[in-house]
């Protein structure tokens, strides 16, 4: 499956890390993207300025044949890359289809130092935009001055297969679209309504003419049913001479790789979209129900009230109900004096007693000895 | 708004003020026990008719009443496929947190996108004709919300689509 973004984000920022290191250092990172896709990058302090980057990725088969490593354009095409700073180390490492051995040295310190490091990134994207873009210019003529245009099928990840057709003035493009919820199917089908309409108006007249239709187009009788059986229907680009010529060959031949990555990803924002939109909803519907019943005073009420109670629960903690209970407060200063002589209470209620002047009519209360 | 949503709104407004003469009264089956008996149903003397308010085939209203309280179900328009999905998911999303609401039941009635149950506390503790005026505006609020979302998602996918098709460009 392939990404919106060419390089990834991850290889880009281990190898600029690496780049812009001061000392040499031994790193070993693997990294494993769209479950299927695994880089490793390996550098060692005895090889300065040298990384070495392995990949595997999913090889594009055309569904009969299954091809195992890289063919002789798609090596031409990752050399071409920067050929002063990456090379082809053969044979690849063990569980890998290519290894890159990578001279940071002969990469200029400067402005360029980045954009390299980028192009290094992509090389992922470059393999399989280089697969599509190869079968797209060397299709079958013969079938073609025959007649017959016999559908090539294209799989780079297994549930997403679509189709290529080439016939004599364009190329057909046929997505087969699969959705696990009912819900995506729905916004899927609108999203394709809009694709339609949008490239039939005068904005993207220039922009290959789609389709989408609930059933299989014509073009792909003959193919298996399992292939054919499809919940979201089937996605057609023509396209023609004028999108594939120059610089715009790699554009397009992105956005088929894109295309289903990019359905996904719409259904997916929608969803969120429609989320986040309920969300707040919700809320004015219920400060509309709070104004309406004037729940919102007496719900300031109850906060007032319940803050008092709790003023009350505070003062009325399990330490304060013991204190007073056992009058713990008169005992604890008792123990905290600071010479405590034995029996002096009685020495001093004997002998240093002050005279008490008092009323004929008064009560003495007799001490005991 | 239409004169016939207005209409409408008029119909149910009206019904729900007649019906809206709740009070206390207690389980005649449970000492003790005060339930709704509109959802109980356990004495057909306690229960009024139940009303059916209906605009159109997919867009309709079921009052039903009792002594002590009041279920209100409303079936809400969907055109197309889009607008059933946007209608069901908002309307759980609602009905998931019903207890924001009070007044709304957390199960639709059969047969209906969303039900309300008015008791004759919630008579009391808030206003009746404001909590009336609240269901009629919460109508008029899903209606709306619904196709706003609708045109959205539609804006957004026509973008979406622009912005793709232009780069073949």
């Amino acid at each position: 499956m392939a990404c919106f973004e060419r390089a990834s984000p991850a290889l880009k920022q281990i190898l600029l890390q690496l780049y812009r290191a001061d000392k040499p250092v031994a790193v070993e990172h693997h990294l494993h993207e769209f479950g299927s896709l695994q880089y490793h990058i390996q550098s060692y302090v005895s090889e300065a300025h040298h990384v070495y980057l392995s990949i595997s990725t999913p090889i594009l088969s055309t569904g009969s044949s299954i091809l195992y490593g890289f063919p002789h354009y798609t090596i031409e095409t990752v050399k071409g890359i920067c050929h002063e700073v990456v090379q082809i180390v053969e044979p690849a490492k063990t569980g890998y289809q290519l290894t890159l051995k990578l001279d940071f040295s002969k990469i200029p310190r400067k402005k360029d130092a980045v954009k390299i490091i980028t192009d290094i990134s992509s090389v992922q994207a470059v393999i399989l935009s280089s697969q599509l873009r190869e079968l797209l210019k060397n299709v079958n003529d013969q079938e073609i001055s025959q007649g017959t245009y016999k559908p090539i099928k294209l799989v780079y990840h297994p549930n997403e297969p679509f189709y290529v057709v080439k016939q004599p003035a364009k190329l057909t493009v046929v997505f087969p679209i699969r959705f696990k919820e009912h819900s995506d199917i729905i916004i899927a089908k609108a999203f394709f309504q809009e694709l339609v309409d949008v490239g039939n108006s005068g904005a993207c007249a220039r922009a290959p003419p789609c389709y989408w239709s609930p059933i299989p187009p014509p073009e792909l009788r003959g193919e298996s049913m399992k292939d054919l059986s499809t919940n979201g229907g089937f996605v057609s680009f023509e396209i023609s001479a004028r999108h594939i010529e120059g610089k715009k060959l790699d554009k397009t031949v992105w956005n088929l790789l894109n295309f289903n990555a990019l359905v996904k990803y719409h259904v997916k924002c929608t969803k969120g979209f429609v989320q986040r939109r309920m969300r707040s909803r919700l809320q004015s519907l219920v400060e509309a129900l709070q104004q309406h019943t004037g729940m919102e005073e007496d719900h300031n009420i109850a906060k007032v009230k319940g803050h008092r109670r709790m003023k009350k629960l505070i003062k009325f903690t399990r330490g304060a109900i013991l204190m007073k209970r056992w009058n713990l407060r008169n005992k604890i200063k008792r123990f905290r004096s600071r010479i405590r002589i034995r029996g002096f209470k009685k020495f001093q209620r004997r002998w240093l007693k002050l005279p008490s002047f008092t009323s004929v009519t008064s009560y003495h209360k007799l001490e005991k000895f | 708004m239409a004169s016939s949503v207005r209409l409408y709104l008029t119909c149910i407004r009206n019904t729900l003020e007649a019906a809206m003469c709740l009070q206390n009264f207690p389980c005649q089956e449970v000492e003790r026990h005060n339930k709704p008996e509109v959802e109980m149903k356990t004495s057909p003397e306690l229960l009024l008719n139940s009303v059916v308010i209906c605009r159109n085939e997919a867009e309709k209203c079921l009052i039903e009443t009792s002594i002590n309280s009041l279920r209100i179900s409303l079936k809400v328009k969907q055109a197309d496929e889009l607008e059933n999905i946007l209608t069901k998911k908002f309307l759980r999303f609602l009905s998931m947190r019903a207890e924001a609401f009070q007044v709304l039941r957390r199960k639709p009635v059969q047969g209906y996108d969303i039900s309300f149950l008015i008791t004759n506390y919630h008579c009391e503790e808030m206003q009746k004709h404001k909590l009336i005026d609240f269901i009629v505006q919460f109508m008029e609020d899903i209606d709306k919300e619904i196709s706003e979302l609708k045109l959205s998602m539609n804006t957004r996918g026509r973008l979406v689509a622009t912005e793709f098709l232009k780069q073949f460009i």
